[in-house]
């Protein structure tokens, strides 16, 4: 089956992603993803609805003084199906966000890697409908104490 | 940033147009079969749920490779008479994004005994494995693996065992 969806719109959707993920656009998170999203992200055991990642994810984002490099490898994409494809690829993310206690917690993701799967909705835009971000070794923690 | 682009062919559309949506309980029972053959160590079996051109994470690869490869290293590591390989699959939650399309996803646990490439052997208890593994029924009626990835909640810490005597 021919697809609907063209490689360079999932590459631009994956950008866009880390774009909010690094707190450098104002578009929301939410809006990537189907009501009925699942991912499987950090240290969860099992899948869970996106919503809740999000939410989470959205307060590290938006903590005081929280700061956030990502570098993304080559991006395989998939188009098994008219409305839906797959991307799969590795990154690198550096995080620097407020621990609970004020100090400065130092997040490096040296081996990050990224399944994302979209769907075309009714008006043609893609949304994740499944995300599985592990990483293939431990993060490296550096903490600050607070000044 | 390099872009790789692969497109599933599509052939023989109008048979496959003809065969009814695959369903959850399918995708589940190719899930518990893949498992069978991967623990009863059936290599045929075991390559027979992939497309030879699927994308696979293993839980400790730091990138993507293609089934192909992945085939070669795991008959190495995981299909010798000196591995072992053992799993307790938990709930299986099904998405389907299409007729001939259905994304699995669930946890497990995954004890192994792996040969490494110096010969060494290391067990390893993976207790919050995850996995998502992507289904596509092809033009045969047969569905197959076009996308996996395997990962662990938590760090797991190999332990070396000792060299098996008269080996």
């Amino acid at each position: 089956m021919s697809s609907s969806i063209s490689p360079e719109q999932v590459r631009a959707e994956v950008e866009k992603f880390w774009r909010i993920m690094c707190g450098k656009s104002r578009e929301r998170l939410d809006d990537l993803y189907t009501s009925n999203a699942l991912v499987l992200t950090g240290k969860a055991r099992k899948p869970e609805p996106a919503q809740a990642a999000l939410v989470r994810r959205a307060q590290q984002i938006s903590a005081p003084s929280a700061e956030a490099v990502a570098e993304l490898g080559a991006i395989e994409i998939l188009l098994p199906d008219q409305d839906v494809a797959i991307a799969s690829y590795t990154y690198k993310f550096h995080q620097k966000r407020p621990d609970q206690a004020g100090a400065v917690l130092k997040r490096h993701t040296l081996f990050g890697r990224a399944t994302q799967i979209f769907q075309q909705d009714s008006a043609g835009r893609l949304r994740i409908v499944h995300e599985h971000l592990s990483a293939a070794t431990n993060p490296e923690v550096e903490k600050t104490a607070a000044s | 940033m390099l872009l790789v682009e692969m497109f599933c062919p599509g052939p023989a559309r109008l048979e496959k147009d003809d065969m009814e949506a695959i369903t959850a309980e399918q995708v589940r029972s190719q899930v518990r079969d893949f498992w069978d053959a991967f623990i009863t160590r059936s290599k045929s079996r075991f390559q027979e749920f992939y497309s030879p051109t699927a994308s696979c994470f293993a839980a400790d690869g730091r990138r993507s490779e293609p089934a192909r490869l992945m085939w070669v290293r795991r008959e190495r590591e995981f299909f010798g008479p000196k591995s072992s390989v053992a799993a307790k699959v938990g709930a299986v939650t099904v998405q389907l994004l299409g007729p001939n399309l259905g994304v699995a996803c669930y946890p497990f646990h995954f004890s192994i005994i792996r040969v490494l490439p110096n010969g060494n052997r290391v067990q390893v208890e993976v207790p919050f494995s995850r996995a998502t593994q992507v289904f596509q029924r092809g033009s045969d009626g047969k569905m197959v693996i076009i996308h996996e990835h395997l990962s662990s909640a938590e760090p797991t810490t190999p332990k070396e065992l000792p060299p098996e005597p008269g080996g």
